[in-house]
């Protein structure tokens, strides 16, 4: 059951975080959207690609984007 | 074991990582630059023909040591490990690739007095990721190269000083990072259905009718790889973002970015016709977009005054002829695509070296702007002059030898209007060749231009004449290339 | 009620973040947005590979001491999409820091991170 919990997580955070006026909750909601895939990984039978996608997908792909949006704009208007 | 092959891509991988670190000693990475640019020539010229096993997955030889259940079954076949693949083909290509970036790295000392480390590394790393596309046999292998050459590409552009480059750069990457991962969802779909990623093994079940050629899966990966293929080669719709991309570029970058696009173009072709050459409307679909692109292409390199962007136009409309004559699909006008390719590289680092010296005398790429330049160099003009007829196809050079078998192989597959176009869009080529050259070189000089430079670095002569005596000698004698390259087509279809 | 299994769920959630991205990347103006949809895009796709070689009821397709090679062979997920997928993920992630990095640089030039203000001006 979890794992359709996992799924519905991941999509709606992608969907969420492009709707997003703060950019910053942005990079934050892709972040879970990571974690959620990571852990799906875990559940398909993929234990070596999911630490990997844990650490890319939950904690580099967000922290370059908040990095990106600090020397930028945070804001989307 | 034949260490020479891995080798062609390990020398520019090892090259590329200690340019970039010792890129602020100038004579060491001259020097380190210079060697290593005349190697891979030389190794593609003296490599003995054969297949490289990694890990020493040779199906041959394991195949005793399978369990009992698996013995004649497809699986026993199947390589399992990277195959790199090396005959007289790849030896051609590689060793004008190679050639070309020892040209354009020879020219990029003479351009700058301080040469930057990190540009000589995405030279050499684009130039082993080609390689190496040019020689795997695995179509996943053949994608993760093709990312590194597309990021070398953009690199490239970056560390040139144009206006807007950065801006041309960030469109690549974003229109580069839908064409990445729908070649990669089309991986995906073949691995599926055949559950293999190895070229020869998936064309053995594909034409073994061992899986249904038209299953569901097959089809979806062929319109995904296919899309991926335009974005590789630049055909339409992104032939302008391409030409964007090489008129932004140093004149020797946009030389080597020319070649990398065209040994992409080459390899996922080839693998395309390998897989898909049953799909129904394969053939017309390549025909339609390699007439697109040819045609608007051309038109649009007519308007230019922009010099550069003309070149980069005329360079993306070559690439369409490469694709007519995959497009057409018949033994000869398959020869004629693969020689139309080597000439493409030649002719195109020729012109873009040689208008190059253009921007390097006088700091201005707009043609209305120049004139009389004949009177600075007249060599130049004259190798320059000789290098457009190769590309519009005067006799004897070799754009003529390749354009004349495209023209007959279209007559002989029973598409005279196809050969018609093609000689249209040459005649346009040549017009468009000739009034850009008009204006630059012959025109009288107006009073406001200034000089930058005084005279062309013997470097960049060199260079085009060098490009130039090959051009003249496959012109000649075209043999040497199409006789490999016809026996290689006949294993092909 | 018919019950999704999670190879089929999962293909349908690959599906749904490349249908997502795409859209990001047409339709939004924002340039870190776009640059975040190209991440959806890449998740997709390497999520679809995954989902390809998952096995219901299988196993790790690692091999632990003491294992039945026939057994493990006939039980284990394929293996072949998990390494493609390590290297497509890093593929990703420097493809990403490039492009917030020109995201930056021509954020200093523009003062804007629409995509409309920065590139309009060309073609």
């Amino acid at each position: 059951m979890i794992e359709y919990v996992i799924i519905i997580i991941a999509v709606f955070s992608a969907i969420i975080a492009l709707l997003q006026e703060d950019l910053l909750k942005a990079a934050i909601l892709t972040g879970i959207s990571g974690v959620c895939i990571a852990v799906l990984y875990e559940i398909l039978l993929a234990p070596d690609v999911a630490l990997t996608q844990a650490i890319v997908g939950a904690a580099i792909t967000p922290i370059f984007i908040a990095l990106a949006i600090q020397k930028t704009k945070r804001t989307d208007d | 074991m034949n260490y020479l092959i891995p080798l062609m891509v390990i020398i520019p991988i090892l090259c590329a990582l200690i340019v970039n670190v010792i890129g602020e000693k100038n004579r060491t990475t001259r020097l380190l630059s210079i060697l290593v640019g005349i190697a891979i020539p030389v190794i593609a010229l003296v490599a003995v023909p054969g297949v490289q096993y990694f890990g020493g997955h040779n199906p041959s030889l394991i195949g005793s040591m399978l369990p009992a259940s698996l013995n004649g079954t497809l699986a026993s076949m199947y390589n399992t490990g990277i195959v790199y693949v090396f005959s007289d083909f790849e030896r051609i290509f590689i060793f004008i690739m190679g050639l070309v970036a020892f040209l354009a790295v020879l020219t990029y000392f003479t351009e700058k007095k301080e040469i930057s480390g990190p540009y000589l590394y995405l030279i050499f790393m684009g130039l082993a990721a080609v390689t190496a596309l040019m020689l795997s046999d695995d179509i996943f292998n053949m994608y993760v190269f093709f990312e590194i050459t597309a990021l070398a590409q953009v690199g490239i552009i970056i560390a040139t000083n144009t206006d807007d480059n950065y801006e041309i750069a960030l469109k690549y990457l974003i229109i580069g990072s839908i064409g990445g991962p729908m070649l990669l969802l089309g991986i995906g779909f073949i691995l599926g259905t055949i559950g293999s990623l190895n070229i020869t093994d998936i064309a053995y079940v594909i034409n073994h009718n061992l899986v249904d050629p038209l299953s569901p899966g097959l089809v979806i990966g062929f319109v995904l790889i296919l899309f991926g293929w335009f974005y590789v080669s630049g055909l339409p719709p992104f032939h302008t973002i391409k030409s964007a991309v090489y008129s932004k570029a140093r004149p020797n970058g946009a030389a080597i970015l020319q070649g990398f696009s065209v040994m992409c173009m080459l390899a996922f072709g080839i693998a395309l016709i390998r897989i898909f050459h049953h799909m129904p409307y394969f053939n017309q679909l390549l025909v339609l977009f390699a007439i697109i692109a040819m045609v608007l292409s051309v038109s649009m390199a007519a308007m230019q005054w922009d010099f550069r962007r003309m070149i980069a136009f005329l360079a993306v409309g070559e690439l369409g002829f490469v694709a007519l004559g995959m497009g057409i699909g018949t033994e000869l006008s398959l020869t004629a695509a693969l020689f139309q390719a080597t000439n493409e590289i030649l002719i195109s680092a020729l012109l873009f070296i040689g208008f190059g010296t253009v921007y390097y005398l006088t700091k201005t790429s707009d043609t209305r702007k120049l004139g009389g330049l004949i009177s600075v160099n007249s060599t130049m003009a004259i190798m320059v002059l000789l290098g457009g007829f190769a590309m519009a196809g005067v006799p004897p050079f070799n754009g003529f030898m390749s354009k004349l078998m495209l023209v007959q192989s279209a007559f002989d597959a029973g598409y005279p209007e196809l050969a018609l176009i093609a000689i249209f869009v040459s005649i346009t080529i040549f017009f468009t060749f000739v009034k850009a050259f008009h204006t630059i070189y012959l025109q009288p000089r107006p009073k406001d231009l200034k000089f930058a430079h005084e005279t062309i670095p013997k470097e960049a002569l060199f260079a085009v004449g060098v490009l130039l005596v090959v051009c003249l000698i496959l012109g000649l004698c075209p043999w040497i290339v199409t006789n490999v390259f016809s026996s290689f087509v006949g294993g092909l279809i | 009620m018919v019950v999704m299994d999670v190879q089929l769920a999962s293909l349908f959630c690959a599906g749904a973040l490349v249908i997502i991205g795409l859209f990001a990347v047409i339709f939004i103006d924002n340039i870190i947005k776009k640059i975040i949809g190209i991440a959806f895009i890449e998740e997709g796709a390497n999520l679809f590979l995954i989902a390809l070689g998952y096995k219901a009821g299988g196993v790790v397709p690692i091999f632990m001491p003491g294992m039945n090679a026939s057994w493990f062979a006939a039980n284990s997920a394929y293996p072949l999409p998990q390494a493609l997928v390590l290297t497509s993920i890093v593929i990703g992630a420097s493809t990403l820091a490039v492009m917030l990095a020109l995201a930056m640089v021509l954020y200093r030039k523009h003062g804007s991170l629409s995509a409309r203000e920065i590139m309009g001006d060309e073609e």
